[in-house]
């Protein structure tokens, strides 16, 4: 037998309810129902503005992607992307987080400065490192030939593997300084009386580092990885403002390649089946990120 | 009449029981102590009488009347919290005048009882100040003016002491004291501080495990602890135990014989073994070695603390290990042999299973 | 301490610093070129002559760019205020209204979070269209909510948190409902969060691309980030015009991140850090 809720905590629990409805309702309309219809919309035909009746399929979307190679080039893509940038952006926010933690004069400044790239619009981010890139009137290429480096210009977005190269720049270039935010707090949240008790114990420098810093650290890394791993997966603007996906797909991700079967073939349909398997790859990562921060604790 | 009654209270979240069949009524101007380590359900029974906490079984009545389902506003109560709580974004006055505003009493009246019990607590010059720019003690003051204000039938208070410091904490329990002297309100006041229990409390109630251990007087519960918890968690240091068992002629022992007593005066019934318990200041210190004789045992003294007018001294009577208090002139040191005295009337004995005292 | 030399590590400063401005410089001193310094050969790098013809044909030739970023701080602006009021009480409630399996609900809307945008985005698409909210500063303030809404009560939530509990419990006790110790205790009392949380959401919302490309199809209607990427050019990209508007989008995001620099920082690395 369990015995009556008391008034007063009824109040609370009521009061609680209305405090989360409003959350709850915008994120089940906004995030949980769309992706519940895009997997229903991947198993059936229907047409964009609801003119024609849905008609189930069945498996029909997803048979033709297992044997559709701009498909698995896009998937390729985006793993190779996400493969090349997180490594980078890793070491550079490493880099960046141990010398943002020595004491220099502005200080204030420097900080600033390598926050400016994760705060501004991916997008226009990617237009200006495009204008830097341009073959004929980019800043690259004027001060390679000028220098005498190269005769002719570099094609720069223009060649597979360059175009990989130049994305995966821009993408280290935007996001190490967030990685380098989350290390440094972690940095800064080792206790100092780590460090004497080390020197006490007569350790070098190095093996701070490696003793202390390093399997400190490794919560904040963890978490970091795996947010930008995340972020990495569903790229869409860079690739769409940098290359359009070029040369030919080399740099054709995966949100990148629905968008357009989505809204520039209008094959609606076959479009959520790609949608709906991106998002099993991500929902696979984020359960690892929720299940790391379970073991956290 | 303003008489709190807890019949059988008891609360629990699932299946842990944090507070089981509390029963007391707490008398009309009483200051009554809830005492226990932490976790021992104290402040879960003081939030229930606020009404902060729900109540999962049993009832609560203020002055007769039942206030389970009651809103915490309305019960008639006020609460003095162990780290103020007081509003950070309002001014002194604000904070003691908010519970009145709420009541939409008239500024005027306001006004004047703010002011009122500022001047009893010696804040009058701090009413504009914001909490931030008061000392500890001050807010602490403010804190407990916030309730005055309210003229409550109850007062409550959680540990509202301990975030002082050690020489501001005497000074405000002294003025506590003062204060229920002058108010003469039905108190219940939670701590884990023995000595705040003991030199406040009316009556003090010493909980363990959700469970009422004691009910009783400080002296009472000095002298006569309910059960083995009680006897060891009141008196600093703590209690000596030492299990003896009962010998051939009727007499007790401990394990190796060294500490031997040839009677009780407490009714041990058919028991073979009970716990003996001392308490350090009932240990009599004697110099040097006078031999063994009914109560007067021979002991090594393997450590003496020297606490200023106490010393405390390590004894060792064979395997037996007792604490005694002595005083802090020429007491014995370590390396010493002394003898000690038992005094019968200060004894006491724990059954091993329930842990209760035998009387 | 002992000085040590530190020339390495003010070169290692230097080399982070411009490297992290180089593109922005380029871009603000391509925007003050005239149109044959930016495609001389040899290379112009300082602005010669240096102009503000850009700057003033874009207020005169191409208001759109202006519109784009007026556009961009209304659904900014809403999407923070709608994301901060429904956020502040959901956090409020799971952190502090003794939710039952608050625990799940708030992985449940960590899980959430990391659906990607284009998943969302056939059925955000027809459903937007059936509403008639497509091309409405409504319909994208409330998809951008719904982005970063779970950011927003994990935030907030965490905060909450760390206010002693006493405060909200003296207010009980004096009387307060809990919808008026939330407005008037808790609120006052977590501005700080309020506003690091803000802060990330505004700029959160200003750099969002891909729902407003989609959910804006009206030039008229589009916001800063994707209104410059999609501003048609005859041959090629305009680049004067391009990088002008570019530098007037990103402005007002790099005054808020120097003014509110520790803030967002602050709240960026909260939890997890620790």
């Amino acid at each position: 037998m369990t015995s009556m809720i008391s008034p007063l905590d009824r109040r609370r629990h009521l009061t609680g309810m209305a405090f989360i409805t409003p959350t709850m309702l915008v994120i089940i309309a906004i995030l949980v129902y769309p992706i519940l219809q895009s997997i229903v919309l991947s198993f059936g035909q229907s047409s964009i503005d609801g003119s024609e009746p849905y008609q189930f399929v069945g498996l029909k979307h997803y048979a033709a992607l297992a044997g559709n190679d701009r498909f698995w080039n896009a998937l390729w893509v985006t793993l190779l992307f996400t493969g090349l940038s997180i490594p980078l952006e890793l070491a550079m926010g490493i880099g960046l987080a141990v010398l943002m933690n020595e004491h220099f004069r502005f200080k204030g400044i420097a900080r600033l400065a390598v926050l400016f790239p994760w705060a501004l619009p991916t997008a226009l981010n990617t237009l200006m490192w495009r204008w830097m890139y341009n073959t004929d009137y980019g800043l690259f290429n004027a001060a390679a030939l000028q220098s005498g480096l190269v005769d002719r210009p570099i094609n720069w977005l223009g060649d597979e593997t360059l175009a990989m190269m130049s994305m995966v720049i821009v993408a280290v270039w935007k996001t190490s300084s967030f990685m380098a935010l989350i290390i440094l707090a972690g940095l800064q949240s080792i206790p100092r009386e780590l460090y004497e008790a080390g020197r006490m114990d007569g350790m070098t420098r190095w093996q701070e580092f490696r003793e202390i810093t390093l399997p400190l650290l490794k919560g904040p890394i963890l978490v970091a990885l795996i947010v930008r791993s995340m972020d990495a997966l569903r790229t869409f603007e860079l690739p769409f403002n940098l290359t359009d996906g070029g040369p030919v797909t080399a740099t054709e991700s995966l949100s990148l390649y629905a968008y357009k079967v989505i809204f520039d073939f209008i094959e609606f349909n076959y479009g959520a089946a790609i949608v709906v398997v991106q998002f099993l790859v991500i929902f696979a990562m984020s359960l690892l990120y929720i299940l790391t921060l379970r073991n956290k604790d | 009449m303003t008489e709190v009654k807890l019949d059988r209270i008891g609360k629990s979240y699932g299946s842990v029981e944090a507070v089981q069949q509390f029963d007391l009524t707490i008398r009309e101007g009483e200051f009554l102590v809830l005492l226990g380590p932490s976790g021992c359900g104290k402040s879960t029974t003081l939030r229930m009488i606020a009404g902060l906490e729900s109540i999962t079984k049993g009832d609560l009545l203020i002055g007769g009347a039942r206030m389970n389902d009651v809103d915490p506003k309305d019960r008639g109560v006020a609460m003095v919290f162990q780290n103020y709580a007081l509003y950070p974004h309002k001014t002194v006055f604000d904070n003691m005048a908010m519970a009145l505003k709420l009541q939409k009493v008239p500024a005027a009246e306001i006004a004047q009882r703010v002011g009122h019990t500022a001047e009893l607590l010696g804040l009058t010059d701090y009413l504009q100040r914001k909490p931030a720019a008061l000392s500890g003690g001050q807010r602490q003051r403010v804190a407990i003016g916030r309730a005055i204000v309210r003229t409550p039938k109850v007062f409550l208070f959680d540990e509202p002491l301990s975030n002082l410091d050690a020489k501001l904490r005497v000074k405000m329990r002294m003025e506590l004291q003062e204060l229920h002297g002058r108010l003469n309100a039905t108190s219940v006041y939670v701590t884990h501080d023995q000595v705040e229990a003991m030199t406040l409390a009316d009556r003090i109630v010493i909980m363990n495990g959700g469970v009422v251990a004691q009910v009783g007087t400080p002296r009472e519960v000095y002298d006569h602890p309910a059960d083995e918890f009680v006897a060891g968690f009141i008196g600093s240091p703590a209690m000596n135990f030492v299990d003896l068992s009962r010998d051939d002629t009727g007499g007790w022992r401990s394990d190796c014989g060294s500490l031997a007593l040839p009677s009780l005066p407490m009714d041990t019934g058919p028991r073979r073994r009970i716990r003996l318990g001392v308490r350090p200041e009932h240990i009599e210190v004697l110099p040097g070695a006078t031999g063994a004789d009914g109560m007067t045992y021979t002991a090594n003294v393997l450590l003496d603390e020297l606490l200023g007018a106490d010393a405390l001294l390590s004894l060792g009577i064979g395997d037996v290990r007792l604490l005694a208090r002595v005083g802090g002139v020429d007491h014995p040191v370590r390396g010493d042999t002394v003898t000690i005295r038992l005094n019968p009337a200060q004894l006491h004995a724990f059954d091993l299973e329930t842990t209760e005292a035998l009387r | 301490m002992k000085k040590r030399p530190r020339f390495g590590l003010y070169a290692l400063v230097i080399l982070s610093v411009v490297i992290s401005f180089l593109p922005i410089v380029w871009l603000v001193l391509t925007s003050l070129k005239t149109t044959e310094g930016i495609y001389a050969w040899p290379p112009q790098y300082l602005p010669d002559p240096f102009t503000l013809k850009n700057y003033i044909n874009i207020f005169t030739n191409s208001p759109e760019l202006l519109l784009y970023v007026l556009n961009s701080f209304i659904v900014a602006l809403g999407c923070t205020v709608v994301a901060l009021s429904f956020g502040g009480m959901a956090g409020y409630a799971l952190s502090r209204l003794g939710m039952r399996r608050a625990g799940v609900l708030m992985v449940f809307i960590l899980a959430v979070s990391m659906f990607p945008p284009v998943s969302l985005l056939p059925s955000l698409f027809q459903t937007f269209l059936k509403l008639g909210l497509l091309n409405t500063y409504a319909g994208l303030i409330i998809a951008h909510t719904g982005l970063f809404l779970p950011f927003t009560v994990w935030m907030l939530a965490s905060y909450f948190a760390t206010l002693p509990p006493e405060i909200e419990e003296a207010a009980r006790m004096d009387g307060m409902g809990f919808f008026r110790i939330f407005w008037s205790i808790v609120i006052p009392l977590s501005w700080p969060g309020f506003v690091a949380t803000g802060l990330i959401v505004f700029i959160f919302s200003w750099n969002e691309f891909p729902l407003a490309l989609v959910l804006m199809t009206q030039n008229a209607m589009r916001t800063a980030p994707v209104g410059i990427s999609l501003y048609p050019g005859e041959y090629a990209f305009p680049w004067e015009t391009i990088s002008t508007a570019t530098v007037i989008a990103i402005v007002p995001v790099l005054i808020i991140t120097a003014i509110f620099q520790k803030q967002i920082v602050g709240g960026l690395t909260a939890g997890t850090g620790k």
